[in-house]
C-alpha cells in the first residue's frame, strides 16, 4: 500500500530541515537513580496496592517525591490473581501520584522489564524526564493448583492448554530434551538450586530464605518430571520499583546513576513444539545479541548477571544463550562455582526466582534493583557482595521464551 | 527419578482437543471451554470425530501445518484442510505432569509428549499407555480415543 506521505513532496521538503535534525538527534542517555523493593513471600498481610507502596516507600524516603515524577509505568502480569482490571490507575492513586500519566504493560514474566523498556523509550525520546517503573504481583490468594492453571493459560489456549501443559511442564519439555542431547544428570540442576538457596538465605527480601543440600534438591517431590519441587521457582507476592531519569535530570537526583547501556528484546514461537531446538531459547539469543551490540560489550565484559531462573534448566540454558558458556557446556559454570559471587561470572546472587521468589510482574524490576544494589556495594551481606561491579546484565524471559528482554546496565560513577 | 510405581503412568483419560468440543457454554475464568469455534476449526473437529486427523495446507505456497491453522504464517493466505495420514512418530520430548493445573488435577499424573513424524511435522498430545519413564527418540503411534459418539481426541501410544 502506498503511504500517503509519499504524495506530499512539497510538505516533505518544507520539513526537511526539521526531519534531518530529528534523525540526527541521539536518543537521550537514561539512568536508574533510585530503587525500592518489597519483601517477597506469601504476603497474606498485603495486596497489590500495599505491596506497591512498600516498593515505592524507600524511593520516597530517598527524596524522590510524587511531584518529581513526570509519568509512570505500573504493571502486573495477570489480572486473574487479583481480579483487578486496569490496575495502574489503582496503584497510581494508592501511591499518591495524582494526575500523573500512567499505564500498565503486560508480557507475562517479562512484564517488569517490558515496563522499563517502554519507559526508557519515553524518557530517551524526550517525552518525560523522570519516570517511575513499578512491577507487582499478588499470587497467593489462590491455591497453587489455581495459580498453575492461570499460568498455563499463557500457553496456546486451543492446542496446548487442553493437554494440561503447565508453566513447569513447558520447561520440563526443554529439560527432557537437554538432558537427552547433552547427557546431563539431574544432580547438575540440583546444584543450581543449591546456589540459589545459598544466596536467598542471605537476602532479607527473599520468599524462601533457607539453604538446601544437593540430596534434598535432587530427591524432592516430582512436579513435572524431570523437574521436581526444587527445580521450580516460587509462587510469590511482591513488588519492586525503580526511578529512571534522563542524563541531565539524573545528575540532579544522584551522583551515582546506573546507565541503561544496552537493551535487546526477542521472541520465540508460540507453540513449543514448533521450535527447532529445545536446548536453547531463540528469543534470548537474539535479545542478548541486540543488547550486547547496543552496549558495545560482549559476554566477557559482564561482571554480574541476573538471569530468569524460573526453573533450574532455564538458568542453565541462560548461561549458554547469553554466551557465558558454549552450548552443552553450561554445567561447567555451576560445577566449578564460576557463577557464585566470587566466581568469574556471578549469577543470581540474590537467590534468583528460585529462592527470592517470582511475583511475575515484579521479577524484571527486581533484577534491575539487585544490579543497582550490587553496583553501589549495598548487597547488605558481605558474603554475597560481588566485587567491583561495572557492568551488569538482566535477562528476563516470559512464558517459555515467547518474550525476552535483556538489559545491560553500567556504573555511572 | 520416577518416585512412583511405574503403573501409575497407565491411566487413560479424557484429554486434549476434545475438551474444546464440548458443545456447552460453560464459562471458565472468562473463557468458554468451547473456545469460539470457527467454521474452519469445526471442520477439523468434525473430521476428528470421524477418526480423521487433518493438517492444513496453504493454498498459495503449500506450507503444511499441524495442528492446522486457517491462515499461512508466511503469506497469510488461506489454508485448506487435508487428511494427515502419518501415524508413526518419534518422541521428541516429554514431561510427566505430577502437579497439574487445577482443571486437570484429577488426571495427574499424565504424560505430555511431542512427537515428530517422518515428514518433520510435530504434534503435542498425551501418551496414555506408558509402563515406564519414556525415552527421547522412542517410537510412538498416533491413536484416537472415542470418549463418546461426538467426542474423539488424538493421543500417543508407545
Amino acid at each position: 500500500m502506498q503511504s500517503s506521505s509519499l504524495r506530499l513532496p512539497s510538505l516533505m521538503c518544507r520539513n526537511l530541515d526539521i526531519r534531518k535534525m530529528r534523525f540526527s538527534m541521539m536518543a537521550r542517555k537514561v539512568g536508574v537513580v533510585a530503587a525500592g523493593h518489597a519483601k517477597f513471600g506469601k504476603r497474606l498481610d498485603a495486596t497489590m496496592r500495599e505491596l506497591s507502596a512498600e516498593a515505592y516507600k524507600p524511593i520516597y524516603d530517598a527524596g524522590i517525591t510524587q511531584d518529581m515524577i513526570d509519568a509512570t509505568v505500573l504493571s502486573y502480569a495477570a489480572s486473574q490473581f487479583s481480579g483487578q482490571g486496569a490496575g495502574s490507575a489503582l496503584i497510581a492513586d494508592y501511591l499518591g501520584l495524582h494526575e500523573k500519566p500512567h499505564l500498565r504493560v503486560e508480557s507475562a514474566c517479562t512484564t517488569g522489564t517490558a515496563s522499563l523498556r517502554a519507559a526508557w523509550g519515553m524518557v530517551s525520546a524526550g517525552l518525560y524526564d523522570t519516570m517511575l517503573v513499578l512491577g507487582v504481583e499478588q499470587m497467593n490468594r489462590v491455591s497453587s493448583a489455581k495459580a498453575t492453571e492461570y499460568m498455563s493459560q499463557a500457553g496456546d489456549m486451543r492446542w496446548e492448554y487442553p493437554y494440561g501443559i503447565s508453566f513447569p511442564a513447558f520447561y520440563a519439555l526443554m529439560a527432557s530434551r537437554y538432558m537427552a542431547e547433552y547427557d546431563l544428570p539431574h544432580e547438575v540442576l540440583s546444584k543450581i538450586s543449591v546456589k540459589s538457596h545459598h544466596y536467598g538465605a542471605q537476602n532479607p527480601y527473599a520468599h524462601l530464605p533457607r539453604t538446601v543440600t544437593v540430596e534434598e534438591a535432587h530427591n524432592s517431590v516430582p512436579i513435572t518430571r524431570p523437574l521436581n519441587l526444587y527445580d521450580c521457582s516460587l509462587i510469590s507476592d511482591g513488588a519492586a520499583a525503580i526511578v529512571i531519569a534522563a542524563e541531565e535530570k539524573a545528575k540532579e537526583f544522584t551522583d551515582e546513576p546506573m546507565w541503561i547501556k544496552g537493551i535487546g528484546a526477542g521472541a520465540s514461537s508460540m507453540m513449543i513444539q514448533d521450535r527447532e531446538s529445545l536446548t536453547s531459547i531463540p528469543g534470548a539469543k537474539s535479545a542478548a545479541k541486540a543488547a550486547y551490540d547496543m552496549a558495545g560489550v560482549g559476554p566477557e565484559d559482564i561482571d554480574m548477571a541476573q538471569v530468569h531462573d524460573c526453573f533450574t534448566i532455564a538458568e542453565l540454558i541462560a548461561y549458554e544463550d547469553l554466551g557465558f558458556a558454549e552450548p552443552g557446556k553450561g554445567r561447567e559454570l555451576i560445577e566449578n562455582k564460576e557463577v557464585y559471587h566470587d566466581g568469574s561470572i556471578p549469577v543470581n546472587c540474590d537467590g534468583g526466582l528460585k529462592s527470592k521468589g517470582h511475583p511475575l510482574g515484579a521479577t524484571g524490576v527486581s533484577m534491575v534493583y539487585e544490579i543497582y544494589s550490587q553496583m553501589r556495594g549495598e548487597a547488605r551481606e558481605p558474603s554475597r557482595q560481588i566485587d567491583d561491579v561495572q557492568i551488569g546484565l538482566a535477562h528476563n524471559v516470559g512464558q517459555s521464551g515467547q518474550f525476552v528482554n535483556v538489559f545491560i546496565l553500567e556504573r555511572g560513577w | 527419578m520416577l518416585g512412583r510405581a511405574d503403573n501409575s503412568l497407565t491411566s487413560s483419560f479424557l484429554s486434549g482437543v476434545g475438551k474444546t468440543m464440548a458443545a456447552t457454554d460453560e464459562v471458565y475464568l472468562g473463557y468458554t471451554t468451547d473456545e469460539a469455534t470457527t467454521p474452519f476449526l469445526r471442520d477439523f473437529l468434525d473430521a476428528l470425530a470421524e477418526g480423521t486427523l487433518m493438517k492444513s495446507v496453504c493454498t498459495e505456497c503449500g506450507r503444511e501445518y499441524l495442528p492446522p491453522r486457517e491462515h499461512c504464517q508466511d503469506d497469510l493466505s488461506k489454508c485448506e484442510l487435508e487428511e494427515f495420514e502419518e501415524r508413526e512418530a518419534k518422541l521428541y520430548s516429554y514431561t510427566i505432569v505430577d502437579f497439574a493445573p487445577e482443571t486437570l488435577s484429577s488426571k495427574a499424573p499424565y504424560v505430555v509428549g511431542i512427537g515428530e513424524f517422518p515428514s518433520g511435522l510435530r504434534l503435542t498430545a498425551h501418551i496414555t499407555n506408558l509402563m515406564s519413564v519414556p525415552e527421547i527418540g522412542m517410537d510412538m503411534k498416533l491413536a484416537f480415543d472415542e470418549v463418546d459418539e461426538r467426542l474423539v481426541t488424538y493421543k500417543w501410544l508407545v
